[in-house]
């Protein structure tokens, strides 16, 4: 005859008890005087024993759940029979839950009251914590991987909590001021009167990573990026369109000045991005709403395009510009780009060039590293930005219902709404594509 | 008696007497070694001589300036030199006999001669002082400081003197030259000023008494001018020829002989000659290196005092032998520098504690500065017939913490503590707020001063 096992009831005043841990699962086999369980008042840990001999038909509450005592949380019996008529009553979820102001007062004869709490240094593997004591660690600040617990099997109980919480170090007012605003917390050092933990001691300290990191503080460089990057966000209305252009007229274009400089045809190097760079001014010109800057309650609207190019350094990202970019020859302009790029690698270039004034328009090309498609942000105030991105094969109707794979570059086109409508944008960027499609030099 | 110590503690001033004390009421074995006199330059040649001779001279402005307090002097007033430093010496000698009493109370050995650390095995410290060894489990070293004395061509020891022979002079000088304006210059100053000797400051740097806040400092000169001392700043001495001082200022040479010559131009820690090499003591660029404990590189031997080379003070050797014991007894103590109060006893009076404007100012530290006339507290009123003085107060700009408290006039040294326990309690200008200050007294003006942010 199957029986039930109950939540005992641990002194007058505890209402519920949390259960610890199961030692035995659903089916285990149980003799009288096994532990089935622990489980754990506010102030105590205790383990439950088996009555009788018997199969542990089932479980009704999991590891962690408060429990209302005199509940029924398990049956033993034999195989088969019958668990339903124990289930505790209307109790459609695993666990009750109590609200932590319903909890009961201290209870009567309080178990191991002086103990002193034992901070330990950082134990290996699982800590084991009952959930009441994790709650209030977390709500009082312990750190509990540190605390020794004195329930079974060093588990931490809620009352090591309270303890470790007593003897936690006190912070000056200033500390506690400073912790609070900055989010911090004690570490391992006070160095304050009394041995309180002082403003300066304070860690940055953190359930998952503790203080396990180190703080660096920004270059310039960086700090100047940071700050043009977020006000360009946050002073623009900047959105990307994309588009692809067929890359085989300037990939073809690459290989034949690549064949000109292995012959000493010429001496410079031109690059697919110099070609991408050429056929963006010569949109540009067509476009010039694009080669702007905007300021405001006015435009400036550029005679000639100065021409930004985004270049990556060991120092962080510069963007150099080439003063009448639109006056050059191909070959000009890839060698004033291959300078301009230089200069910023070995840092000697003039910082006049760097000034986000300085161009008129940039181009970002992330195509060497893959990038597919991403959205440049705008180097205010200038109006627009173009990506550069990888070239894939992509499938493509090459007439008469014949498909073919052609490479395909990806193109951003990034715009400060506030100064071009979208139809505009479009527009430029398909002329990009036509350039770069039809390109000839 | 065995000569097996828990503690060696080699020099007798403000860190050695005081952690022998602290030592010696925990139960510890002590042994302290002092080669010229307990109490250290502090006692004997230091601070308690130079308050003392301060003294008569405030004693003497007082009967000066008794008439503005409605108090006729009829006879005149005179100086009597030779009783004013006799009256030194008997305080000198009451305090180091207190001293030698302490020690005795806390039954330590005390070796009046000359030691030198000999060597440490495994746990065991040895000291030889008279051709005695002695041992001990632990060691304090606080050999203090000397008068430093640069290398000035012509310089000759016997003719300029230092505080120590200047506290010996038999009789009062009709002039002094003293080279350099810090703190112990500046009181030598005020003093011999006050007692009617002509005196020349010679000061290298653009202002008197580093260290301490600049407004006070050129306060402080401006009145001390008006009393009839000389300065000459951004003054270097290129030469001295017996009691002539040659001195280069903004390219022009001056020269100026006095009675005496006072060479005040810091101090040089005392780690020659003790034995540091034998065990391997590192030492730092100005003196031994310690740790926040006072510990040296080597474990059980601990440094206090002047002899770290930095915050030369005697209330910093004190409270650094205490650290150094209470880390002996594994008792949590660590040194903090942040709220240790420095004190002129010119007259007026200087005194501050924390930050200085200047030093915010070159570290980037965001503050915010105010500052009241002491005219703000009524008892100074009061007490203080035609005289003038400040308080300043900085505090962190983001939590408005009190960082320093900077003073001048009446008696200030004697309320700096109270704004030590501010900073060192990392109080902030709205809890400092809800602390009661007696009325009426000068000290009011730190509360009045906060109240001002």
């Amino acid at each position: 005859m199957a029986i039930p096992v109950i939540m005992p009831r641990q002194g007058q005043s505890v209402e519920t008890c949390i259960i610890g841990e199961w030692y035995k699962q659903v089916g285990d086999q149980v003799k009288a005087g096994d532990l089935l369980f622990s489980y754990e008042t506010d102030k105590a840990s205790f383990e439950e024993e088996a009555k009788e001999d018997g199969e542990l038909l089932a479980v009704f509450y999991e590891e962690g759940d408060e429990v209302p005592v005199l509940t029924n949380v398990a049956v033993l019996g034999r195989s088969g029979e019958n668990i339903e008529e124990f289930r505790p009553g209307g109790v459609g979820e695993a666990a009750l839950t109590v609200p932590e102001e319903a909890a009961p007062a201290v209870e009567s004869a309080p178990v191991a009251e002086t103990k002193e709490a034992v901070l330990s240094e950082k134990r290996e593997g699982k800590i084991k914590i009952s959930p009441r004591a994790k709650v209030m660690a977390e709500k009082l600040g312990v750190p509990y991987e540190k605390v020794q617990g004195s329930g079974p099997y060093g588990r931490i109980i809620a009352q090591d909590i309270e303890v470790a919480a007593e003897s936690l170090p006190k912070m000056t007012l200033l500390a506690q001021e400073k912790a609070k605003a900055e989010g911090l917390g004690a570490g391992e050092i006070a160095t304050g009167i009394g041995g309180r933990v002082a403003a300066e001691n304070l860690v940055a300290y953190n359930p998952v990573y503790g203080d396990d990191f180190e703080v660096k503080k920004l270059t310039n460089m960086r700090k100047l990026i940071a700050k043009a990057m977020h006000q360009s966000l946050q002073n623009s209305a900047q959105l990307t369109h994309h588009m692809s252009a067929d890359a085989r007229q300037i990939m073809a274009l690459r290989k034949s000045f690549k064949k000109k400089l292995e012959a000493g045809e010429v001496s410079q190097n031109i690059t697919i991005n110099d070609l991408v760079c050429f056929a963006v001014i010569k949109a540009l010109k067509k476009f010039p709403q694009v080669n702007t800057h905007f300021i405001g309650d006015s435009m400036r609207w550029f005679n000639k395009v100065h021409l930004g190019l985004a270049v990556d350094t060991e120092r962080g990202l510069m963007v150099p510009a080439v003063k009448n970019a639109d006056d050059l020859s191909i070959e000009g302009l890839s060698s004033q780009l291959s300078t301009v790029a230089g200069q910023c690698r070995k840092g000697n270039i003039d910082p006049e060039l760097l000034k986000p004034e300085a161009a008129s328009f940039t181009v970002s090309n992330l195509g060497n590293y893959g990038v597919e498609l991403f959205t440049p942000v705008i180097n205010l105030p200038q109006t627009a930005i173009l990506g550069v991105c990888t070239i894939v094969p992509r499938p493509k109707d090459l007439g008469d219902g014949v498909y073919g794979f052609v490479p395909m570059m990806g193109l951003s086109l990034t715009y400060d709404h506030q100064a071009l409508d979208g139809g505009e944008a479009t527009l430029f960027l398909k002329e990009i594509k036509e350039q770069i499609e039809n390109l000839s030099i | 008696m065995s000569n097996k110590f828990d503690i060696a503690i080699l020099g007798g001033g403000p860190a050695g007497y005081v952690a022998a004390e602290r030592a010696g009421a925990k139960g510890m074995r002590v042994v302290i070694f002092d080669k010229r006199a307990l109490g250290g330059v502090c006692l004997n040649e230091g601070c308690i001589p130079t308050k003392t001779l301060l003294n008569s001279a405030k004693v003497l402005e007082n009967a000066q300036e008794a008439g503005k307090y409605g108090i006729n002097i009829e006879s005149t007033i005179s100086i009597d030199f030779g009783k004013i430093m006799k009256r030194k010496d008997k305080v000198v000698r009451k305090l180091v006999s207190g001293v030698g009493a302490k020690m005795k109370h806390i039954q330590a050995e005390v070796v009046m001669a000359e030691a030198v650390i000999k060597e440490k095995r495994a746990d065991v410290i040895t000291l030889t002082a008279d051709g005695k060894d002695y041992q001990a489990s632990r060691l304090l070293i606080c050999t203090g400081s000397e008068a430093a004395v640069p290398p000035i061509p012509g310089l000759d020891k016997s003719i300029v003197m230092t505080n120590r022979e200047i506290l010996q002079l038999k009789k009062l000088p009709e002039s002094l030259v003293i080279i350099g304006g810090g703190v112990i210059g500046t009181e030598f100053a005020d003093f011999f000023n006050a007692m009617g000797t002509k005196v020349t400051v010679i000061e290298m740097l653009p202002e008197i008494l580093t260290g301490v806040d600049e407004d006070i400092a050129a306060f402080v000169r401006k009145e001390f001018t008006k009393r009839g001392i000389d300065y000459h700043l951004n003054a270097k001495v290129t030469e001295l020829r017996g009691k002539e001082v040659i001195f280069e200022k903004e390219g022009e040479v001056f020269s100026i002989t006095g009675d005496e010559v006072l060479l005040s131009v810091g101090r040089k820690s005392n780690v020659a000659g003790i034995g540091l090499e034998n065990i391997g003591v590192e030492l730092a660029r100005n003196g031994i290196k310690i740790d926040q404990h006072c510990r040296t590189n080597i474990p059980n031997v601990y440094a206090a005092g002047d002899v770290t080379g930095f915050s030369l003070l005697a209330h910093t050797a004190s409270r650094e032998g205490e650290v150094a014991v209470n880390h002996m007894l594994g008792r949590k103590d660590v040194m903090r520098y942040n709220a240790i109060p420095g004190v002129v006893y010119t007259h007026p009076e200087i005194a501050g504690v924390g930050l200085t404007e200047a030093v915010a100012r070159e570290k980037g530290i965001e503050v915010e500065i105010r500052q009241l006339p002491m005219a703000y507290a009524g008892r100074f009123i009061a007490e203080n017939e035609g005289k003038d003085g400040f308080c300043k107060v900085i505090v962190g700009k983001k939590y408005r913490e009190i960082l320093g408290v900077h003073m001048v006039g009446g008696a200030c040294s004697e309320m700096i503590w109270g704004a030590c326990a501010l900073i060192e309690a990392q109080l902030r200008v709205q809890d400092v707020e809800e602390i009661v200050f007696p009325h009426p007294t000068v000290s009011e003006i730190i509360k009045e001063t906060i109240f001002a942010f």
